[in-house]
């Protein structure tokens, strides 16, 4: 693959783009300068419990006839390698490289007065609450809208591991899982099982390389027997022509091998390997190697499911964390040994925390969907946190220009958990994310005729104690 | 390469400044709104004030003292502003002048120090401005009341009279009509969605009648006996535009309201245009999903409720107007103002509505009022179905021209590839024909508002017929002259319908919640399929276009994406379909040449040259391997030739 050439192709894209009817940037702005080159969205969908991962609370272990209102959290905290943070048990691996993190306790999201995941997730990935009027890009479309790909041959925004058929609530995933009013340039290019990821970028099952790269020279001849006449000239048969050439290259390049796990040595596979969240940590990090810019992995959201909890809170939670403890830290670990830490920013965020009692926020009118209830523990199965808390969520990042061992904010000691100190909503954390990628948070594009901002109208201000 | 350009942009035009320091103007704010104020935003902080206090005497053409606040160039042509220096700023200057005799606004109360901050702030910030927004009012004024347009003498089609006046006037040669196999190429897809089977190619080529003749008996055909295909087709259109579809956001949880039964059914029977609207509007069990619009759990943004969607999805619709801006403050960009959204959402809200600026109350509430209070009234103390039976006669008044042209021009935008007027949902731009777009709206009326009428009418004139317009680029705004019809790409549906036709596969049965209207006799077999419209987005299909339908989509992209690419070049559904597909031509065809002949014909509706049928050869081997004949469909469907409409 010869990377000057594509990068002529995009070019001619993207001089397309601008004579193309998709929206303009509307106002110029002047770009910050990047700390980060890629962006690492580690999602832990279904609201992770703060208290029982990055904000640890008074512990009150399992004992029949607690009463619920003593819980804060349900496991105790450990030290990591920072003084002052320490985080849940569980998160052993994570400890070890919190002093490469940021640690944010003071992250909130809106109460929307009835929590319903998908549009709290929704709202998290596109900056902007549901209904709106036009289609709402993630935030992975506009970094890769306005930055454009790291490397060519890879695509600007790879989404790993969330299935968008056959789970619950999938309709209302696929209404932020997409590029909105960018169009589908700017797509997330999804890979829902890892293991499978290079089936994405190899010719189609059953057919070999060999067949693939002839027919594709037999499409070009027979392209060119084929009476165009002036049609040739048209932009739309110019357009065509070069998306199946940036497709080919891409399924004919050698960062395709990125995709392909089973390059991995194997000592280093099993690592990683938790299940598909961890294989997706281990596939983000060839992607950044071989030049991704935008990349979410999740640990997939299934209604109930996961960090979903509903009930069993306890048990599902020691579960979840070592499915993501390992993984996290061993990525972490692997970038900056490739010396790339410095230009990845990682950002371990959710929809939103939980809590033993408070559903929403105090004083909202969100529906209490426990399905343990009980005023005293009786069973395991009321053991955990199972209400939605919008009040304090817990954000981590690492690399990417970020504080090393930093910790900012800070949560009630006693419920409600709610932030007592430098509060960080979502369109300032997007801000910041944003600042880091070198994209102005008032960056704009015209649709409709009116300016559609990165974040919400133009209003996110990055927090600027954060950068090293 | 596009952040380079990005760059190379922003580094020749003024810094905008996010330095952290506290200036004076942002202290001021500080203490007066309570907390450190948020990056100025001119059509928020700005506007309205420049709009109240300023604007009467310094735009539009009133200019005192020469100065003039329409455009940012004309502030800074006026010397009034100096970005970055709001202390050397003539404005700041002004409105902070202890000489009452200078001070400005010469009228009324002086500026707060709240304003006085704003403008402080916003100067320092660089005195950002929206995009193309001027306080000049538009020179085109788009007219409400309909038109009979006195047609040029002549003979011949009355669009192409019109279209000729035009054509002489712009000195454009008149294009000549397309050939017999590429209009019936274009006229199927564009009526019915499919591509026409070889034996009705055959059928019509040797058709003796007179060109003009079989065309239009074609045309009259596809519209009336291929009822079926019609309705199959224009379903994906009102889908989109009625955001209506069989599986999506909010039918969850009972937030929303499928209206597919009454939509197929209306279209099989080809209901009137301003009947189907009223049923939409004021409507009945069936119907009522349109207006319900999407209903999500929790708080919604004032400018988000059902009832504001209401208002910005009929008048988008219908109107091609576009509230979406007045439902949170007055429009920067147009004449509509909040109250105008607030009196179409409170004809259907069950409460009194209380008035919401950018999310704020405001103590004041809607009265139900139409956007053109001129055609008639609304009862306000009528019950909401009568009222919504008001606004229904409204919106379908006779004297409502805004209503036909909105409909006339979707169709012809359509059928050509772009509007008369563009986008289809600025009906307030002016169109490239006035009397083009007047003639077909009345038209329409006088066709006793019957659709498929305007369609036939479109189709059997030259201007349809016409070689295409080819562009090396796209037109923008007052560049485009109409020269023919434009290039278009298949939609989704098209795409897939086409290649299940000719791969003999297609899915089992439909999703969409409708009796299926009887085929006629006369259809071929190949095209009794279940179209792609009946049944659920896939991933193949929403990768190549086919919309969530959470707002109301008018238009599809139009050009084709990498990663929809990447979905043809090795997305195994595609693959699969074409492997089956060859593997039943196989059955059907023992020769080659036979193969690769029914392949271009059903595809691109003519035969392979001698070039091209030497180098089908080479791809399906010989013998023909199931691979290869999957290989030289997956090579046809990929041509343009193929996934345009020419």
């Amino acid at each position: 693959m010869n990377r000057r050439e594509f990068l002529a192709g995009m070019s001619a894209a993207g001089v397309a783009t601008l004579a193309g009817s998709e929206p303009r940037a509307a106002e110029p702005i002047s770009q910050p300068q990047p700390t980060a080159d890629t962006c690492i969205l580690l999602w832990m969908a279904g609201g992770m419990a703060a208290p029982e991962t990055f904000d640890p609370k008074r512990y009150t272990p399992f004992e029949v006839g607690v009463p619920e209102g003593r819980i804060l959290c349900t496991f105790p905290s450990i030290p990591t390698a920072v003084d002052n943070i320490r985080i849940s048990q569980g998160l052993e691996h994570v400890a070890q490289v919190m002093d490469r993190a940021t640690l944010i306790r003071s992250h909130h999201v809106a109460d929307l007065g009835n929590i319903l995941h998908s549009r709290h997730q929704y709202h998290w990935h596109t900056g902007y609450v549901p209904p709106q009027t036009v289609a709402c890009p993630h935030i992975g479309s506009w970094i890769a809208r306005v930055r454009g790909p790291n490397n060519p041959a890879i695509p600007p925004f790879i989404n790993i591991g969330q299935r968008l058929e056959g789970v619950g609530e999938s309709e209302e995933l696929k209404a932020f899982t997409t590029a909105g009013f960018f169009g589908s340039e700017y797509g997330p290019f999804n890979l829902p099982f890892p293991q499978d990821a290079i089936e994405a970028v190899r010719p189609p099952r059953g057919m070999t390389r060999e067949r693939f790269e002839t027919r594709r020279e037999r499409f070009r001849e027979l392209l060119r027997q084929s009476p165009l006449g002036e049609m040739a000239s048209d932009y739309h048969h110019e357009s065509m022509l070069r998306a199946l050439d940036n497709a080919h290259r891409l399924l004919s390049s050698r960062e395709r091998r990125a995709f392909d796990l089973t390059l991995e040595p194997r000592a280093i596979y099993d690592r990683y390997n938790t299940g598909r969240f961890g294989q997706g940590c281990l596939l983000a990090r060839r992607l950044t190697e071989a030049g991704a810019r935008f990349i979410e992995v999740t640990t997939e959201y299934i209604p109930f499911v996961h960090f979903d909890t509903h009930e069993n809170g306890h048990t599902t939670l020691a579960r979840m964390k070592r499915e993501i403890d390992r993984p996290i830290a061993q990525l972490i670990l692997d970038l900056e040994a490739r010396g790339l830490l410095d230009r990845t920013l990682v950002v371990i965020a959710t929809e939103f925390s939980r809590d033993m009692i408070v559903e929403g926020i105090p004083g909202s009118n969100a529906r209490d969907q426990s399905r343990a209830r009980s005023d005293t523990m009786q069973q395991m199965i009321h053991y955990g946190l199972h209400r939605h808390f919008t009040g304090s969520v817990s954000v981590v990042m690492f690399g990417g220009g970020m504080k090393r061992g930093f910790l900012y904010g800070e949560t009630a000691p006693e419920r409600p958990l709610i932030v007592t100190r430098n509060p960080v909503p979502i369109r300032d954390l997007h801000a910041t994310i944003f600042a880091a990628m070198g994209i102005s948070p008032r960056t704009s594009f015209d649709i409709e005729r009116r300016p559609f901002y990165a974040t919400e109208d133009g209003r996110g201000q990055q927090v600027q104690t954060l950068f090293a | 390469m596009k952040t380079l350009l990005a760059f190379a942009i922003a580094s020749i035009l003024p810094a905008v400044l996010f330095g952290q320091e506290t200036s004076e103007p942002i202290r001021i704010l500080k203490e007066k709104i309570g907390h450190e104020p948020k990056k100025i935003d001119f059509a928020h902080d700005i506007a309205p004030i420049l709009k109240a206090r300023c604007a009467e005497c310094h735009t539009n053409g009133k200019y005192k003292g020469s100065v003039s606040f329409d455009t940012r160039e004309d502030l800074l042509k006026s010397k009034a502003v100096a970005p970055g220096k709001s202390a050397a700023s003539e404005l700041v200057k002004r409105i902070t002048h202890a000489d009452t005799e200078k001070r400005m606004p010469p009228k009324g109360a002086p500026l707060d120090a709240k304003q006085i901050a704003f403008f402080k702030a916003w100067i320092d910030q660089g005195a950002a401005w929206e995009p193309g927004f001027t306080f000049k009012v538009s020179a085109y004024i788009a007219p409400l009341n309909p038109r009979r347009v006195t047609l040029p003498p002549g003979e011949g089609h009355p669009i192409d009279r019109i279209v000729g006046v035009y054509f002489a006037k712009h000195k454009i040669a008149s294009p000549g009509i397309i050939d017999d196999d590429a209009f019936l190429r274009r006229v199927y897809l564009d009526l019915i969605g499919l591509l026409p089977a070889p034996s009705e190619m055959t059928a019509f080529q040797l058709d003796a009648a007179p060109e003009a003749d079989k065309r239009a008996t074609v045309i009259r055909r596809l519209l009336q006996t291929e009822n079926r295909a019609y309705v199959d087709h224009w379903l994906a259109f009102w889908n989109d535009m009625l955001r209506n579809d069989y599986a999506g956001t909010g039918y969850i949880d009972g937030g929303r309201k499928q209206i597919t039964a009454w939509l197929y059914n209306a279209l099989a029977k080809n209901k009137p245009y301003d009947q189907f609207t009223r049923e939409l509007i004021s409507p009945t069990a069936e119907s009522e999903g349109f207006i319900k619009g999407i209903k999500w759990r929790g708080n919604v943004n004032a400018s988000q409720v059902v009832e504001l969607q209401f208002a910005q999805n009929v008048s988008q619709v219908f109107f091609g107007a576009n509230l979406k801006c007045a439902s949170c403050h007055d429009s920067f960009i147009d004449h509509w103002k909040l109250n105008d959204a607030y009196s179409l959402a409170a004809v259907i809200a069950d409460k009194p509505l209380e008035l919401h600026q950018c999310d704020k109350a405001t103590g004041k509430f809607a009265q139900p009022r139409f956007l053109w209070p001129e055609l008639g009234t609304i009862d306000a103390k009528a019950p909401k179905t009568k009222r919504l039976e008001q606004f229904a006669a409204l919106v379908t008044h006779p004297d409502n021209g805004r209503y036909t042209r909105t409909i006339a021009n979707r169709i012809w935008q359509r059928m050509m590839g772009r509007g008369i007027v563009h986008p289809v949902d600025m009906m307030a731009n002016r169109p490239w024909s006035e009397d083009l777009l007047d003639y077909l709206a009345i038209y329409l009326v006088d066709q006793k508002y019957d659709l498929k009428k305007l369609m036939e009418h479109i189709a059997t004139s030259r201007a349809y017929q016409a070689r295409p317009a080819f562009q090396t680029k796209e037109p923008i705004g007052a560049e485009y002259v109409f020269r023919g019809p434009e290039l278009r790409r298949l939609s989704a549906e098209q795409f897939l319908d086409a290649v299940w036709m000719l791969t003999r596969t297609g899915p089992g049965k439909a999703a969409a919640p409708v009796g299926l209207q009887p085929f006629a006799e006369s259809v071929p077999m190949e095209r009794r399929l279940i179209r792609a419209s009946l049944v659920n987005a896939d991933a193949l299909m929403r990768s190549l276009g086919r919309p969530n339908r959470e707002q109301v989509v008018t238009t599809r992209p139009d050009q084709l994406t990498t990663l929809q690419a990447l979905d043809l070049s090795n997305g195994q559904t595609l693959s699969d379909l074409l492997s089956r597909g060859a593997a039943s031509l196989l059955k059907t065809y023992t020769k080659e040449d036979r193969l690769i002949e029914d392949a271009y014909r059903r595809a691109l509706c003519r035969l392979p040259s001698e070039a091209e049928l030497t180098t089908a050869r080479g791809i399906v081997g010989s013998p023909m391997t199931n691979d290869g004949v999957a290989d030289l469909l997956w090579i046809v469907v990929m041509l343009p030739e193929f996934q345009l409409i020419r």
